[in-house]
């Protein structure tokens, strides 16, 4: 069976490419391909749907970016792809054909058309996994995916969450889904209170977690009694709260609640005082608390994410400055001029002195946004909550920090922070404080919410961009049309496939048969390719797929017909075979050798179309092509040859339609199995 | 059956087709999407029903987007095109269109592209057809070396590819007035899987004059390429039935998104097959018997 060594490996071949394609996840030393999309095949965003953006680099002051600023741009928004929480992001540089350099960037974000949110429990109390689990088993979300952000916060995708509908009258037909799953959230996970009470009289330690110490003069004299704590409870109408006192210490209870509803605004947006607050208030009323601690309430619940936020936070350059602000004189500076001057009140002048850019100078500082080691949203503390941005600076930072703070401190001026040339902040500090020591800074701007701190974070903690971005094109594809493509086109192709290889039977017989299973080989092994390179398919990719499924076709017809004419002409089965494949194969050599010509000049040029299109087909198309050359010259041709060689081979009529056959049928059937 | 006896006819018809091609590409021309002409699209998907084009429309209007044009694809769809949305355009459309619907309106697919990528992009393609042309027809000189003269195959083969080029995009002009079809990036790969299929199509049937050619040198030359195209076009016949009924299947049965693209197949296999018997070996007869340039004919019997 020599002769058959190559249908042997391309059995081989085909089996591997079988249990590849079955494994849905494979992962060998570290070698890992494969996930949960169908055959674990990695899919574009077309079919997967998703967010492609490219930016263009702005030339600043007539100055080209360079190649390595253009590597700094891509670093910078890799790392902000991936703290936004998105896993398998693709950020390219595109352009810049031979020796010069790219002037854009492509991202491509996968599922991104969805939302996120954002929430914190306050601690560890509940794991990425657990929130999952709720989502997929009780909100009924099997796509929600959560992971833990580094400062605690848990992050999770989804791939939409229905909006809100208002009516012209403003009034909401439909709550949004988001709002159901924070209720839902609230009931679900319990929230474990601590609290201790000391006597008035006693100096209190330090200690404890969230310590909020009170002095309240309630009750002198004796601790509170579980009754009182009940009742505390029952005042805030929360009396389903499971009250335990710790034996061994009095005036410590332990309390289990489900429920708490942190939420700072009501429903019109105005501040209120969150349940957390108005319980610890009722606590307070009945003795004079020593420490209070809570765990696992939902002290953050950010919904964001989709679209939106991954502009805001890829493209902005993010410079980060910090400005000496040098406000108008307090006092006249000489007794001559009328002072406030512009005919201000001297209320109006104290704010206008440092807030109106016609009365203050600026300079730059000795702070460099480069010493900032780290930058997180946090909230700032206080009676009502603000989301605020927490700034960590390394020593040289630090020191800068404090030198400038102690004379913004003495002089009474400002410190203002700047992004991208915008003012967040120009805040005075306290003179009796004086210099900010210890590297730390918190930023709270008036118009801050809780999804732009995050953004403003991750963008400072991945650095400042060295060109500014201007956003060219943008295609965003919902994950459900993406799937609905996807199904759509694989139902599809799946007819057209059993629709050719009926035809193909039925027309060519035997040839037929022969080159419908060289085809279903050669599909197997094209997935399989596609899935261990990986090779990202996209619906051009699909039509790739097409055509060089036309190819292999192509290839097994030529071959079927020259076989034909061989046959027609008197030779033998055998003889026939290999004088076909002989004849037939220039053609299909040159005919795909000039496609895959046409692929890699779509493949050099493909990266100067803003689009993955063009790459995506060209690779497709090359692979699709070389494969059917290598099936149709192992696979169909040995394959022929081997049914010629069985019992099948007798039967000529099987192989050629005896009316095609011309006279030399009279002479008997042609032998089998000769010496072909 | 003497096919290139019949040349004239097969040629006529190409020439009408080509001309008339040429004149719907002058005027109206093609239905170029954003991807040439800049802007954005967006794919809506109303759950709450069907609103009806006109209403559609009148919330476009309303959200400042009166060029906006509007078209039903069916499920509840509406694809939508208008001046680039920019950063924030989106989100009051989106508004704008589920207030007049009373139900979500959900953003299927959205896409937007500036002006200087469009304009890259019409270049690009250009640029990138004519290169691929240019290699192609280098490789078929250096295939078909062994016959005299193979340039000329090469650029027989070149002709039948902008003829089925031209043709393509004529009825593709034409689907844009009739079903809106619209110019964007996937058509531009339906162009280039069509120059593909072209070129292998041609070479097939070059490959069987090829091989007549080095069998009978002595033949006439038109005997020698009637007797290939013969010889070929069962297979020319079976391997562009089995590929239409691929796309015919994946016409009706896939989804809208790949419609425009597989009717420029459809096109293309038709028209590429069409050319490869008809055209392509027909200017080899032609160029043979010097009767491309009228006044260097040499008699040319048929």
């Amino acid at each position: 069976m020599n002769r058959f060594r190559g249908l042997v490996l391309v059995a081989i071949l085909v089996v591997l490419s079988v249990v590849a394609l079955a494994i849905s996840e494979i992962n060998i030393f570290g070698f890992s391909r494969g996930g949960d999309s169908a055959l674990g095949l990695t899919l574009g965003l077309d079919l997967e749907g998703g967010t492609h953006l490219v930016y263009r680099a702005v030339p600043e002051d007539g100055r080209q970016p360079t190649q390595e600023d253009m590597e700094g741009v891509r670093n910078i928004i890799d790392r902000r792809v991936n703290e936004f929480g998105v896993s398998e992001a693709s950020v390219q540089l595109l352009g810049g054909s031979a020796g010069t350099v790219p002037d854009r960037v492509l991202v491509q974000i996968p599922g991104q058309t969805g939302a996120a949110i954002t929430l914190n429990f306050g601690a560890d109390t509940v794991s990425a996994r657990t929130l999952e689990a709720f989502f997929h088993d009780n909100l009924d979300r099997p796509d929600a995916k959560v992971k833990q952000n580094e400062n605690r916060s848990l992050n999770v995708q989804l791939d939409k969450i229905r909006a809100e509908v208002v009516d012209r009258n403003g009034n909401v037909i439909t709550p949004s889904e988001a709002d159901a799953w924070r209720e839902a959230i609230i009931d679900w996970f319990p929230v474990a209170l601590q609290v201790g009470y000391i006597l008035p009289d006693i100096i209190p330690p330090a200690g404890g977690d969230d310590t909020a110490v009170d002095p309240v003069t309630a009750e002198v004299g004796t601790l509170p009694t579980l009754e009182d704590v009940q009742a505390a409870f029952a005042s805030v109408g929360r009396s389903d709260a499971d009250i335990d006192q710790v034996e061994a210490v009095d005036g410590l209870f332990s309390i289990l609640l489900k429920g708490i509803d942190t939420r700072t605004t009501d429903d019109e947006g105005n501040p209120i005082l969150g349940e957390d607050l108005r319980i610890l208030n009722a606590l307070r009323e009945i003795g004079t608390v020593q420490f209070t601690s809570s765990q696992g309430a939902l002290t953050q619940w950010i919904i964001g994410g989709g679209i939106q936020e991954a502009k805001n936070l890829i493209g902005k350059t993010a410079q980060l400055e910090f400005r000496y602000r040098e406000c108008g004189d307090l006092l006249p500076p000489s007794s001559d001029i009328p002072w406030p001057p512009d005919g201000l009140s001297v209320d109006e002048w104290a704010s206008a002195r440092c807030t109106n850019p016609a009365y203050f100078t600026e300079s730059a500082t000795e702070i460099d946004a480069a010493d900032l080691d780290d930058a997180f949203p946090d909230i700032s503390g206080g009676g009502i909550p603000r989301p605020v941005v927490t700034l960590v600076f390394n020593d040289d930072g630090a020191d800068a920090f404090f030198d400038v703070t102690d004379r913004v401190a003495r002089q009474g001026d400002r410190l203002a922070i700047y992004l991208d040339g915008e003012e967040l902040v120009a805040p005075g500090v306290d003179q009796a404080v004086g210099g900010i020591s210890g590297g730390r800074a918190i930023i709270e701007g008036g118009s801050f919410t809780a999804e732009g701190v995050r953004t403003i974070a991750i963008q400072l903690r991945s650095g400042a961009l060295p060109v500014a971005l201007d956003l060219i094109q943008e295609r965003n594809v919902d994950a459900v049309l993406g799937k609905e493509s996807l199904e759509r086109s694989l139902v599809a192709g799946g007819v057209g496939l059993v629709l050719l290889l009926m035809f193909m039977i039925a027309y060519y017989k035997i040839p037929g048969l022969v080159a419908s299973i060289a085809l279903i080989a050669y599909m197997v092994m094209l997935l399989a390719i596609f899935k261990m390179i990986p090779v990202t398919l996209t619906l051009s990719g699909a039509a790739a797929v097409i055509l060089s499924l036309g190819f292999a076709v192509d290839a097994n017809v030529l071959i079927a017909e020259r076989t034909k004419e061989e046959l027609r002409s008197g030779r033998s089965l055998l003889a026939a075979i290999s004088a076909g494949f002989d004849r037939a194969w220039p053609s299909i050599r040159d005919g795909n050798v000039s496609t895959i010509i046409v692929a890699l000049v779509l493949f050099w040029f493909g990266d100067r179309f803003s689009t993955s299109v063009m790459q995506g087909f060209a690779l497709t198309l090359a692979i699709g092509v070389l494969l059917s050359m290598f099936t149709a010259f192992f696979a169909s041709r040995l394959l022929l040859r081997l049914v010629a060689t069985s019992r099948l081979g007798n039967n000529l009529n099987l192989f050629v339609p005896v009316r095609d056959r011309g006279h030399q049928d009279q002479q008997g059937e042609p032998a089998v199995g000769g010496n072909a | 059956m003497d096919i290139v006896g019949k040349r004239r006819i097969f040629l006529s018809i190409s020439l009408v087709l080509v001309i008339l091609s040429a004149a719907v590409l002058v005027t109206p021309g093609l239905n170029l999407g954003i991807d040439f002409t800049s802007g954005s699209t967006v794919t809506f998907r109303f759950e709450g029903g069907d609103p009806g084009t006109v209403r559609v429309k009148a919330a476009l209007d309303r959200a400042d987007h009166p060029e906006a044009i509007v078209q039903a694809t069916g499920d509840n769809q509406y694809f939508i095109r208008t001046d680039d949305l920019g950063n924030t355009g989106l989100d009051a459309i989106t508004d704008e269109v589920a207030l007049m619907a009373e139900a979500p309106a959900t953003v299927l697919d959205t896409s937007t592209v500036g002006a200087s990528v469009a304009e890259d992009t019409v270049r690009n393609a250009v640029v990138a057809v004519i290169v691929a042309a240019v290699f192609v027809m280098l490789y078929i000189m250096y295939a078909f070396r062994t016959v005299p003269s193979s340039y000329k195959y090469a650029i027989a083969a070149i002709i039948a590819l902008g003829h089925d080029v031209l043709i393509v995009l004529g009825v593709f002009t034409v689907l844009g007035m009739v079903i809106n079809a619209e110019v964007n990036a996937i058509f531009i790969v339906g162009i280039l899987t069509v120059i593909g299929y072209s070129v292998n199509d041609t070479i097939v049937i070059f490959d069987r004059i090829r091989e007549n050619v080095t069998l009978a040198p002595a033949r006439e030359f038109r005997s020698t390429v009637n007797l290939s195209i013969n010889e070929s076009i069962t297979r020319s016949l079976g391997t562009s039935l089995t590929t239409m009924t691929v796309i015919t299947a994946m016409l009706l049965f896939g989804g809208a998104s790949l419609r425009d693209f597989l009717i420029v197949l459809l096109a293309g296999v038709i028209v590429g097959t069409y050319s490869s018997i008809f055209i392509a070996a027909q200017v080899l007869v032609l160029w043979e018997h010097r009767a491309l340039l009228p006044w260097r004919r040499t008699a040319v019997s048929s």
